[in-house]
């Protein structure tokens, strides 16, 4: 009960901060109301999946390599990389992901906007790509704990990039927004998602995101690969 | 007493240093979320460009001079029952928080007033030419209120822990309320009318939208007072709050471990 509630008010703040920002305008980078509310929601399911997933098992993985229990691990035939980061669930967190599915719903019936089927099959293709890019950048900070011992909670620096993903791209400046579409893909978590469903979606930027996560989840492998090497040979 | 002091905050300062990593990464975190505000409102309102940019490099750096996390640490040593070992002490806790509080604050000072001045060569919207010499000796002690304020409204709620288990996802809630009502999402001027007056009685202004008020221009004379007579009475309130419930939470941990 109190999670719900504590989820009700987190989107609640958010949503009213979206309505501070409108209070002064109409349109932010281009979107109106319904679009950035559209946004939120995305965000929320996405950050609701990533505390469901994700976040529980990055203090785990750092408590394993501290205290040596690491080791045990790497002898299972699973996968370490997914076993590591799957093995702890979290299911209340997934009441955000289904308030954010309600607000989603909510910003398509204030824009009086019906998804068309390719519409959504788009959304799905830029979702999924999304998903795999939170995973990949996720991946890649919980590796650096092998090396970064003093900082006990690493999830802080994604939750400061992941800041970024609440607002419309469109919205930042063009060297930012370079750098939040090509090094850190911030534009294809939430954005792209987003215009697919108003139907805005584009080809090109579709084929973009499922390219880009796939380098993202290439690249983290590559570099959980390394850290295990370096770890196992101390 | 003094004495006791400087042995504090040298055992602090010693502490700090050995979480500098993850000091600076927690600090520039910190910033992500002003700079995004930033950059929303630089959007709204393109024509105010600059003013949004001091506004919002004053937030970062009077939210951080005024910064408080005693709440976290005390539910954590609570929770892991070290906080006993604290009560024993012959030198009151909170000597320690307010020890750690300052040395934190002097890093933070250290290194954002250079990383400013640099800034402001770069940036026009950044330089301080045109501030009164009042104006700054008003701000710096908004500022000093500010801190005491938040820093005794953390520590109230740290306290609290000692009858509500998760008293930080509570003290959450009223961060969430601050960001509206301090000025982090929005100067105060752009708010709805009926959000501005309300924070005009509330605690969350004073600990970090006042003193940048002040800083901009936005209010003199007469209003100056009010938020100042407001500021104090507010520390005054929360340094009951604390005595009272220091009081209270001896007498119940006493009650328990005898």
């Amino acid at each position: 009960m109190g999670n719900l509630l504590s989820s009700l008010f987190g989107i609640g703040m958010a949503i009213l901060t979206i309505k501070v920002f409108f209070y002064q305008t109409d349109h932010l980078g281009g979107w109106g109301y319904a679009d950035v509310l559209l946004l939120l929601g995305i965000f929320n399911v996405l950050q609701g999946l990533i505390d469901f997933a994700l976040r529980p098992n990055m203090s785990r993985l750092l408590q394993h390599i501290r205290t040596g229990t690491f080791d045990h691990i790497l002898t299972k035939p699973v996968d370490s990389m997914f076993y590591v980061s799957f093995r702890h669930l979290v299911f209340w967190r997934l009441i955000d992901v289904l308030l954010g599915i309600g607000l989603m719903i909510y910003a398509l019936i204030e824009k009086h906007y019906m998804p068309s089927v390719l519409d959504a099959a788009m959304f799905i293709v830029s979702i999924g790509a999304a998903l795999v890019l939170i995973y990949a950048l996720w991946m890649m900070l919980m590796t650096t704990s092998f090396w970064v011992i003093r900082i006990d909670d690493l999830s802080f620096v994604f939750n400061s990039f992941f800041e970024t993903t609440r607002f419309p791209i469109s919205m930042y400046r063009s060297w930012l927004r370079i750098v939040l579409t090509y090094v850190l893909p911030a534009a294809f978590i939430t954005s792209t998602p987003a215009l697919s469903l108003l139907g805005k979606w584009n080809g090109m930027t579709t084929i973009a995101s499922i390219i880009l996560a796939g380098l993202f989840l290439w690249l983290s492998r590559r570099f959980w690969r390394y850290a295990l090497r370096s770890y196992t040979s101390a | 007493m003094f004495r006791k002091y400087v042995v504090l905050l040298r055992m602090k300062y010693v502490e700090m240093f050995a979480y500098r990593l993850a000091t600076i990464v927690w600090m520039t975190g910190a910033m992500v979320q002003p700079l995004i505000t930033m950059m929303v409102w630089m959007n709204i309102d393109p024509h105010q460009e600059n003013a949004f940019i001091f506004y919002f490099a004053a937030l970062i750096f009077v939210e951080r001079m005024t910064s408080a996390w005693d709440v976290w640490e005390m539910e954590r040593e609570i929770r892991e029952g070290t906080y006993s070992y604290q009560i024993v002490r012959p030198f009151h806790p909170i000597h320690w928080a307010i020890a750690e509080n300052i040395v934190y604050k002097a890093l933070f000072f250290v290194i954002l007033v250079p990383v400013w001045s640099i800034l402001a060569i770069f940036v026009p919207a950044l330089r301080l030419g045109q501030i009164s010499g009042t104006q700054w000796l008003l701000f710096f002690c908004a500022l000093l209120l500010g801190a005491v304020i938040r820093f005794l409204f953390s520590y109230m709620f740290g306290l609290l822990g000692f009858w509500i288990t998760k008293v930080t996802a509570v003290y959450g809630m009223f961060e969430a309320v601050s960001l509206f009502l301090s000025g982090r999402i929005a100067p105060l001027s752009l708010l709805p009318p009926s959000v501005k007056t309300l924070s005009l009685y509330l605690p969350f202004r004073y600990m970090v939208g006042f003193p940048i008020e002040i800083l901009n221009g936005d209010i003199r004379g007469l209003d100056i007072v009010f938020g100042f007579g407001w500021a104090v009475a507010w520390s005054l309130i929360f340094m009951l709050a604390v005595m009272l419930l220091w009081k209270a939470g001896l007498r119940k941990n006493q009650a328990v471990g005898g």
